[in-house]
């Protein structure tokens, strides 16, 4: 959004209530979605219900081309719709709903910079791995993505992404990498998170802020995700203060407010039915 | 403890101007961090990159592992060799560090980008203009276009396909977010030498390699430029930085700046010699077209002979038609 643009909006924004019908809308949940896609979606929701804002989540196949930015996911609130977390967290404090309004600047600092942090690493670690790794991509990742789609369409679209995300490696200088060096660097991304983390309940003592939203948005997903291999998720079970995080988070947000919640599709995970 | 080295490590990078030792931020920072880590490198400054063993610069040759292209492996390898600027940071100061060096190339190397390759101005006199006078021919004609679309397409792609023409949308979010970026980094620093205590990092060489350049390099353009000079405490850093650790190179800084003002103010490329060019190829090109018409016959010179010239009436006639003969086929 232009700067005016977004100046109208937050003004705007700041007038009006949190309406009863917001709504989020993703890919489909059980065919479509894919790893990075639902991590993003799953801390966007994890951050609705810490500030405590009642969301519905809509499922629909063309959730990416209706999205203003292109990425997935993003909230209808009364005539303004917002995608990704960035801006939503924006869009939210101007109506008046901020978590990290108690911290100081230098944890400021830290909370943009370790989410930063997780987009770089875990984010693009996880795109590489859905669209790079040949096998990860011609199992899962391509027959996901295009599962709405009849053919020709279908196969259109998956390669056209495919070639998007793998021109993107190249421009940030991944492309050079082996999966092996991928895990190694989710592994040092989660090493990171877990020193910070320490053995605090949330990154900021007490309570829970973006940065935790973001951090179980990607981990929960990395480990309720099948795919071709166990190692991504493996990375992640080493931490073990991460797993407590993840947990934790699951009980307070999720668990104690309406069962048509991730615990219903993580059941539906375990089962065997990949989501990738 | 050092390693015995059989050979000392060899470290190719751009070559540096404005008082810099190098002008590209990955070369900086590798070069910083081989400062701070007391790692003795042989460095070479060349202007070709076609010149180093990878065909990019920064390069390092290495004895045993063949030669590293990209800052971080170079870092990475140097650590295994012994030479570990962070070898004193505690767990958290560690993960600091990553989370540090995501939010700068997240937020604030894509304005540097654009800064210096996207906005025309800049990229006109400044970056390009550099570039095509340093490489050497016949690369000078090629490289910096080269240069040029692949960091439009990285910036273009980082920010999802949107339409990145140097106008003021894209430019006023991606400046906006390399504000916040600097000043999150200056509130770090604090009052502290460096990131984290007396003892430069690796967050330093990296923070020092992004932001030196944007210090340094007149930039006719530049808001980032301005915000940066407001942040003193990052002013400070980078030049205490330059005057411990690099001050033979900031000797060249005067030395060089002196031919910019002179060339100030104009708006397309500057040459040297720009008028005694001009005035030579205009003489060339109507040399040209003289030898073509004599050549072809178009123009002839006949010679009239001084002997009939001087004989009575006649002699007007003939001087005539010679006249004629001259102006006409």
């Amino acid at each position: 959004m232009s700067l005016a643009a977004e100046a109208f909006v937050s003004q705007i924004a700041a007038a009006e209530p949190w309406p009863e019908n917001a709504a989020l809308y993703q890919p489909l949940k059980d065919d479509q979605i894919l790893l990075s896609d639902h991590a993003s979606s799953l801390a966007v929701q994890a951050y609705l219900r810490m500030c405590n804002l009642p969301v519905q989540v809509a499922c629909r196949a063309n959730a990416e081309y209706m999205s203003p930015s292109g990425k997935v996911p993003f909230i209808h609130i009364g005539n303004q719709v917002v995608s990704e977390l960035g801006p939503i967290v924006q869009f939210i404090k101007a109506k008046g709903h901020s978590l990290s309004d108690g911290l100081g600047e230098v944890q400021k600092a830290e909370m943009k910079a370790y989410m930063e942090l997780v987009n770089n690493m875990l984010l693009t670690a996880e795109l590489y791995i859905q669209w790079c790794d040949e096998n990860t991509a011609k199992e899962i990742t391509r027959p996901r993505f295009s599962s709405p789609y009849t053919w020709p369409l279908n196969h259109v679209l998956a390669y056209q992404k495919q070639w998007e995300v793998r021109r993107k490696m190249k421009a940030i200088g991944w492309a050079g990498k082996t999966l092996d060096q991928v895990y190694e660097d989710v592994s040092q991304c989660c090493q990171a998170l877990s020193q910070r983390l320490g053995t605090q309940p949330y990154f900021f003592n007490k309570q829970p802020t973006e940065l935790d939203a973001l951090v179980f948005g990607h981990l929960f997903t990395i480990l309720t995700t099948q795919l071709t291999s166990d190692e991504l998720g493996e990375k992640v079970k080493n931490y073990s203060n991460l797993l407590s995080f993840c947990r934790r988070i699951e009980q307070n947000y999720f668990e104690d407010h309406d069962k048509d919640s991730i615990t219903s599709s993580t059941s539906r995970l375990s089962k065997g039915s990949s989501l990738m | 403890m050092r390693k015995k080295m059989s050979a000392p490590l060899e470290l190719y990078c751009w070559k540096g101007e404005w008082g810099l030792p190098s002008v590209d931020s990955d070369c900086l920072t590798v070069l910083a961090y081989a400062k701070f880590a007391g790692a003795p490198l042989k460095v070479h400054k060349i202007a070709n990159p076609w010149r180093s063993p990878t065909g990019s610069l920064p390069a390092l040759k290495t004895s045993e592992d063949g030669s590293l292209s990209q800052p971080h492996k170079i870092i990475i390898h140097l650590r295994k060799q012994k030479y570990n600027a962070d070898y004193d940071l505690s767990a958290k100061e560690g993960a600091d560090t990553l989370a540090f060096i995501s939010l700068l190339e997240e937020k604030l190397l894509p304005a540097l980008i654009y800064a210096f390759w996207v906005d025309s101005k800049n990229y006109v006199e400044v970056t390009r203009r550099w570039y095509a006078e340093n490489i050497p021919f016949p690369l000078n004609f090629y490289l910096p276009t080269r240069m040029h679309s692949h960091a439009l397409d990285r910036l273009r792609l980082v920010r999802g396909d949107s339409g990145l023409e140097p106008g003021d949308e894209a430019e006023k979010e991606l400046y906006r977010d390399a504000y916040e970026c600097m000043t999150l980094l200056s509130q770090r620093l604090g009052t502290q030498k460096f990131f984290f205590g007396d003892f430069p990092s690796s967050l330093d060489a990296y923070v020092f390699g992004q932001l030196a350049p944007l210090l340094k390099v007149k930039l006719p353009n530049c808001k980032l430029q301005q915000h940066l000079k407001s942040l003193d405490n990052l002013c400070h850093y980078c030049s205490h930085i330059l005057d411990l650790y690099f001050q033979n190179e900031a000797s060249d800084g005067p030395a060089r700046k002196a031919p910019t003002p002179r060339e100030d103010g104009s708006d397309f490329d500057n040459e040297p010699h720009k008028r005694r060019n001009q005035f030579l190829s205009v003489l060339v090109a109507l040399g040209a077209m003289v030898g073509y018409a004599f050549l072809t016959g178009i123009v002839s010179i006949q010679r009239s002979d001084p002997h009939n010239a001087l004989h009575g009436r006649r002699a007007p006639q003939l001087a005539g038609d010679e006249v004629d003969d001259e102006d006409g086929e």
